[in-house]
């Protein structure tokens, strides 16, 4: 099948992937933390943007692959595919936590406060509980085809949600606080855009290599799985066998 | 598991090496004294040091960059002479950082610019809370992936087919 | 048996069943009193303030009403197995989709038909005027949540934990009725021209429209074994 093909191919360049993210990431940092000029409204501060942007890009980016692929699982019924579901699942979740927990801490010294029910971050709090709540369900499920079938569902329905989500949260802030807290303040400039694409392409990076280790992880463990219970219902077999 | 644990192993010694460079960096140039240690230390060297405008004291042509106050640092004062671009943000009871240098012979402080007040904690904070998770997971699950192929190389599982 | 029949045999079933025994509908209502008295106690409540978060309480106390008819809507099928039953229907699952939302959506719109006098009571709320915009409001909104609601029903049935994971993965997903409910409410209740809150009628009936088609055609995959 063409799936598996291009996962071979692909899986092949993995190493690339993860140094190239390494690289990007180190450059970033170098260039974010010690490099770029301090920003005239923030300060210092402003260097927080160059690790909570691409975190915030590439969990979105996570969500898009996970309900296409379970579009395309539903469509193939292809096993692989749910392992990369499943696996890019738990990245996002990462992702998406820790892009809030940073953004978290870059409001407390822009807006002075820890939170404040923004239609961004609202948005992306209710995106991490459908990926808990995806999560959550493939733990329940005993039966591997019926886990996977169920979480695709879930996650489709999630991708139609999420845009009505978006904007109905929207409406409702404007509607209670007309002035809406957004980025303005920052201008983009060469001395901050070059640091955030080194950023953004290493995370990028980084989280096509950490979902090829997680698919690989969970391909190998269905592997080990069926192996070890095909070897005991033939050792159980020859036992019962007269 | 070998070349796993080596590639990591490198991984660290570059995150400590990035560390070190960052903390030397904003030791250089962006670390604050008080009033009483400029005071004690700067002859020629220009330092950044970090206070509160005394109410009551700031007077001169504020909008035009040429201010004289004094500034506060829990006990210890110092008297300023501002002398540079429009400044924005020189207020009174205003907490801010003066870049420039002590002079001694007049006994007083010659700043030529005024700089943000730095909350390095929350940068550090969101590096720290953005990176090392990932790290760790990343680190975990290619772990397990080392173990797995190795358990599944020992248990011969794969020769059936 | 065609397709609407089908989905006429199924509401029928699930009338008879619940006239019969008439478990779901008296458990909703008792457990949202109870709700209605808890928030009572826990907001000191003058009219001022009432009329802030009343549109909230009420919608607050339908959601988790809601989510206890549709919990009971398929774990109901469980037994005797007459959830195999349903998989063996020779028409599109799409037909026993339909016909559960139908029936789910009665049952919360009589539910909330009971409730919503006993609000007025208790919190003293003004409604003669506005009383079929408001019934509006609660029929769009319903069928959003039942919409929604039947499918995660199905879905969280025959798994563990099913009482935890149905109100884990629907009320996510319900937040554009929850937010667009409780907006239009406030506004009927408060008197408002229609202009201002017209635009939450038209979210309601949009994810209504795309929540049946979307869950009508993943219902499938849900139902098939």
């Amino acid at each position: 099948m063409i799936i598996h093909r291009v996962i071979r191919k692909v899986q092949r360049f993995q190493g690339w992937f993860g140094g190239g993210a390494a690289l990007c990431i180190i450059a970033g940092l170098y260039i974010g933390l010690i490099g770029s000029p301090p920003d005239y409204y923030q300060g210092e501060v402003v260097r927080i943007m160059y690790v909570h942007v691409p975190l915030a890009h590439t969990s979105l980016f996570a969500y898009i692959v996970l309900s296409i692929g379970s579009m395309w699982y539903l469509w193939k019924r292809d096993p692989i595919v749910d392992n990369m579901c499943h696996a890019v699942a738990a990245i996002g979740a990462i992702f998406t936590t820790l892009a809030l927990a940073t953004g978290m801490i870059w409001g407390k010294p822009t807006w002075n406060t820890w939170w404040t029910w923004d239609a961004r971050l609202t948005s992306y709090t209710i995106m991490l509980m459908i990926l808990i709540g995806y999560l959550m369900l493939r733990t329940f499920i005993d039966d591997s085809e019926k886990e996977a079938r169920y979480a695709a569902v879930l996650a489709i329905l999630g991708l139609v949600d999420l845009p009505i989500i978006h904007f109905s949260v929207e409406w409702w802030r404007t509607l209670h606080q007309p002035q809406s807290i957004s980025m303005r303040g920052v201008s983009i400039s060469s001395g901050i855009l070059i640091p955030l694409m080194c950023m953004s392409i290493g995370m990028s990076l980084l989280f096509s290599y950490m979902l090829m280790v997680r698919t690989q992880l969970l391909y190998l463990d269905r592997l080990l799985h069926a192996k070890k219970g095909r070897l005991m219902s033939q050792f159980h077999m020859s036992k019962t066998d007269p | 598991m070998t070349s796993l644990y080596l590639r990591w192993g490198g991984m660290l010694i570059v995150a400590i090496v990035l560390t070190g460079l960052t903390y030397s960096h904003y030791q250089q140039h962006l670390a604050t004294l008080s009033p009483s240690q400029a005071k004690a230390q700067g002859l020629n060297q220009e330092v950044r040091v970090l206070g509160m405008v005394r109410g009551g004291t700031l007077e001169g042509n504020v909008e035009g960059g040429d201010a004289t106050f004094a500034l506060v640092e829990k006990d210890s004062t110092i008297s300023v002479r501002y002398h540079g671009p429009p400044p924005d943000n020189l207020r009174e009871l205003k907490t801010l950082v003066l870049i420039g240098k002590w002079n001694a012979s007049d006994n007083i402080f010659e700043a030529r610019d005024i700089g943000l007040v730095t909350n390095y904690g929350f940068v550090v904070g969101a590096y720290l809370i953005g990176l090392i998770p990932l790290a760790i997971f990343l680190f975990a699950m290619s772990r397990r992936v080392g173990l797995l192929y190795e358990e599944i190389k020992t248990s011969k599982l794969y020769q059936e087919e | 048996m065609n397709f609407f029949n089908v989905i006429r045999w199924i509401v029928w079933k699930d009338l008879v069943t619940e006239l019969r025994s008439r478990e779901t509908i008296s458990s909703m209502v008792f457990f949202a009193l109870i709700v209605i008295l808890i928030f009572s106690f826990s907001f000191s409540m003058d009219q001022q303030a009432a009329r802030e978060v009343i549109a909230g309480i009420i919608w607050v106390a339908f959601a988790f009403t809601g989510i206890i008819g549709l919990g009971k809507s398929f774990s109901a099928e469980l037994q005797n197995d007459c959830i195999e039953a349903l998989q063996m229907v020779p028409e599109s699952k799409g037909a026993i989709y339909l016909g559960k939302v139908a029936a789910n959506f009665l049952f919360i719109f009589v539910v909330e038909i009971l409730l919503f006098p006993m609000f007025v009571i208790f919190f003293n709320l003004d409604v003669v005027e506005e009383i079929s915009l408001l019934l509006l409001i609660f029929f769009l909104a319903t069928l959003g949540l039942s919409a929604v609601g039947t499918l995660f029903s199905a879905l969280t049935v025959q798994i563990r934990a099913r009482e935890v994971m149905l109100p884990i993965l629907l009320l996510p997903m319900v937040v554009p009725v929850m937010i667009a409910a409780v907006e239009a409410t406030k506004g009927a209740l408060n008197g408002d021209p229609l202009p201002m809150y017209s635009q939450w009628l038209e979210l309601l009936a949009i994810f209504d429209v795309i929540f049946t088609v979307v869950s009508f055609w993943m219902f499938e995959f849900v139902m098939d074994n």
